[in-house]
């Protein structure tokens, strides 16, 4: 039966998604309600189910998730989590939670500028600024409110922030709630930020990614760089999936260019690289203080929790003293990079650790993805909104604590079931 | 016993083309009536929808029609269908007297008032429009194809002039096709037709391509809206 939303057309279920519940009709504001649910019920059963299903075991290379549709308890190969360095489940991280657990109990229990600042958010901050080689690193709870509470601390009505237009959302609401003007760059291209720059008069931010999420492609630092600082433009960098595992030491996409000071502001989180949960920024002294009081969102937020504060800086140490694991992390990148070039899966322009599997089919995305699913491979389709209409893809993620082995097993999972669908000939 | 297509009127074409560009919200907000709110795929950026029509039959004979548009958020009674997509066409040319009277009086839709002339050039996975106005350009663009399905979309569209406000809904059936895979272009000429834009402002780069072929335009009813004053 069609729904209402379908009514008059030929369109069904899979030519609505989320943007087409933005607005809605009446005064009342759970007007939306009805409709959305009506289609959400039914596009759960066509593949929105793939979506949120409850894992039971760290996001560790095998993991066991509660299916969406029967509830069945599914054991598969993780190729989607973030933990690149695969340390969110390693026995010293664990230790030292639980020695902060110990100590500290469950949370924070007040804000980081009253009541809720502990020794070892104090701890996590001094050992961040030293490895970045800055003045100082704020510590926020999530790696959504440090771009907000960066960007909407710092800048004001009237200001400029020109941003890549594929940032994260963290970074397009932090320069809403700034109330700035905003505008957007096509993606990774120089000569449209100086486009963008030209006509803008004042304060001036340009925010980028190191990797971005989605094709994980690498940002053209040096080039941004060099236009930015010509129109004296402040430069924040987000780092959230470079953070940890490039440059020589791991500073990030900024070190591998020899670009830390040219930088002004870095951005990272720790849900990444280092299993973790919250973010940071880094730079100087000055910053640190001005943010301190202007930063919002983490002003009025409580403070991370200092069991996870107390991991994040075991991670943080053994991201260190165990340059091996970005070693190993990329020798996995590499082969699994060639094992799926062999097959001839289209990955897009990816260079990083974010290998998108691009099946560009949108009305066919849940589908594979349900029989990837099925077939024990454990994969988040993506698709519009999120990416643009007929870029869908399975976005997989490599860790250093996969397996050769276990990589094989993934690439040949996902050839076939791309084979038998047509996908790929 | 009434007839279920009263009041509805067809246009039948070849070819009609959207481009959309992003351009600034301060843009779209200066062109628009107070009330409507402009879709916003990005924050700051509005939508410009640059469209255009090759009808070989019409109420009015056979035209092209260039239509520059912004997005609009729709606006639909409880219950009602919801459209594919709401627009606010703020400029259209025609290539005729005749078509562009009858859009006026019947739709009360804006008018560009000298005829203009419309090149369509078709090529192997494209289209490109040249629209011009006595040798003057106005706007060249380009649309890139992709999978071909067929389709029957609801559309809807506001109008506002001295007489009032109103609205549509606007049905385009035919084969379609729809890609953001940015590989088609605009240019905007600073000429009479296009002097609501700053065309520094406008991407030159469409984030999404709409072309279809051998379809029909069905407008449904119009219907007057109180609730925005005219301008």
């Amino acid at each position: 039966m069609a729904t209402r939303v379908e009514a008059q057309t030929s369109m069904s279920v899979s030519d609505y998604d989320y943007s087409s519940f933005f607005y809605s009709s009446s005064d009342d504001p759970f007007a939306i309600l009805d409709p959305y649910s009506e289609w959400y019920t039914r596009a759960l059963r066509t593949g929105y189910y793939l979506f949120q299903q409850p894992m039971s075991t760290p996001p560790e290379s095998r993991i066991e998730v509660t299916e969406g549709l029967h509830h069945e308890h599914i054991k598969l190969l993780n190729l989607a989590s973030y933990n690149y360095l695969g340390l969110s489940n390693r026995p010293e991280v664990i230790e030292a939670a639980k020695a902060a657990l110990d100590q500290y109990g469950l949370g924070a229990a007040g804000s980081p500028l009253l009541s809720g600042m502990m020794d070892i958010h104090v701890q996590l901050e001094e050992a961040l600024a030293k490895f970045k080689k800055k003045e100082a690193a704020m510590v926020f709870p999530t790696g959504y409110s440090t771009n907000v509470g960066m960007i909407s601390g710092l800048m004001r009505p009237g200001d400029w922030i020109i941003a890549d237009q594929n940032a994260h959302a963290s970074i397009v609401d932090g320069a809403i709630l700034s109330k700035a003007n905003v505008r957007f760059f096509r993606h990774n291209n120089p000569a449209d930020l100086e486009k963008k720059l030209k006509q803008t008069t004042g304060k001036k931010l340009v925010a980028i990614e190191g990797v971005y999420s989605m094709d994980g492609d690498v940002c053209p630092l040096p080039e941004l760089v060099e236009v930015a600082k010509r129109y004296g433009a402040r430069i924040l960098l987000d780092e959230a999936h470079s953070a940890f595992i490039y440059g020589d030491n791991g500073r990030g996409v900024a070190e591998m260019y020899d670009l830390e000071d040219e930088v002004d502001i870095h951005i990272g989180t720790f849900s990444k690289a280092l299993g973790g949960q919250g973010g940071y920024v880094a730079g100087s002294r000055k910053l640190y203080y001005y943010l301190k009081g202007f930063a919002r969102a983490r002003v009025f937020s409580c403070a991370l929790a200092p069991v996870v504060s107390a991991g994040v800086l075991k991670s943080l140490e053994l991201a260190q003293r165990e340059p091996e694991l970005r070693e190993r992390l990329w020798k996995n990148v590499r082969y699994i990079r060639q094992r799926l070039e062999e097959e001839g899966v289209d990955v897009g322009g990816s260079t990083s650790q974010i290998i998108p599997i691009m099946v560009r089919n949108d009305r066919r995305i849940f589908e594979l993805g349900h029989k990837l699913f099925r077939a024990g491979l454990y994969l988040q389709p993506v698709i519009y909104p999120a990416v643009a209409k007929h870029r869908s893809r399975f976005r997989v993620s490599i860790s250093a604590s996969h397996t050769c082995e276990q990589l094989d097993e993934g690439v040949q999972i996902l050839v076939r079931v791309l084979r038998e669908e047509g996908i790929l000939v | 016993m009434s007839n279920k297509n009263e009041g509805l009127v067809q246009y039948h074409y070849n070819d009609a083309i959207g481009g959309f560009f992003e351009f600034p919200t301060e843009n779209a907000r200066a062109i628009l009536p107070p009330d409507l709110q402009p879709v916003e795929p990005r924050h700051g950026s509005s939508v410009l929808a640059v469209m255009a029509f090759d009808f070989h039959t019409s109420p009015v004979g056979a035209y092209s029609e260039l239509i520059l548009a912004i997005f609009v958020a729709p606006r639909v009674e409880p219950g009602e269908a919801w459209p594919r997509a709401a627009f606010y066409p703020f400029r259209l040319g025609t290539t005729t007297r005749e078509s562009r009277e009858h859009a006026i009086e019947r739709w009360h839709l804006p008018h560009y008032m000298q005829d203009i002339n419309i090149g369509w050039e078709r090529g192997d996975g494209h289209i490109t429009i040249h629209a011009t106005d006595r040798g003057q350009p106005i706007v060249d663009m380009t649309i890139t194809e992709h999978e071909w399905s067929t389709v029957d979309h609801r559309y809807q569209a506001f109008m506002n002039d001295e007489e009032g406000a109103y609205t549509a809904n606007i049905f385009l059936a035919g084969l379609f096709s729809e890609n953001e895979e940015e590989r088609g272009g605009i240019v905007i000429h600073s000429q009479a037709m296009t002097d609501l834009l700053d065309d520094w402002e406008v991407n030159v780069t469409p984030f999404r391509e709409l072309w279809m072929k051998d379809g029909v335009q069905t407008f449904h009813p119009l219907k007057q809206l109180a609730s925005y004053a005219p301008r």
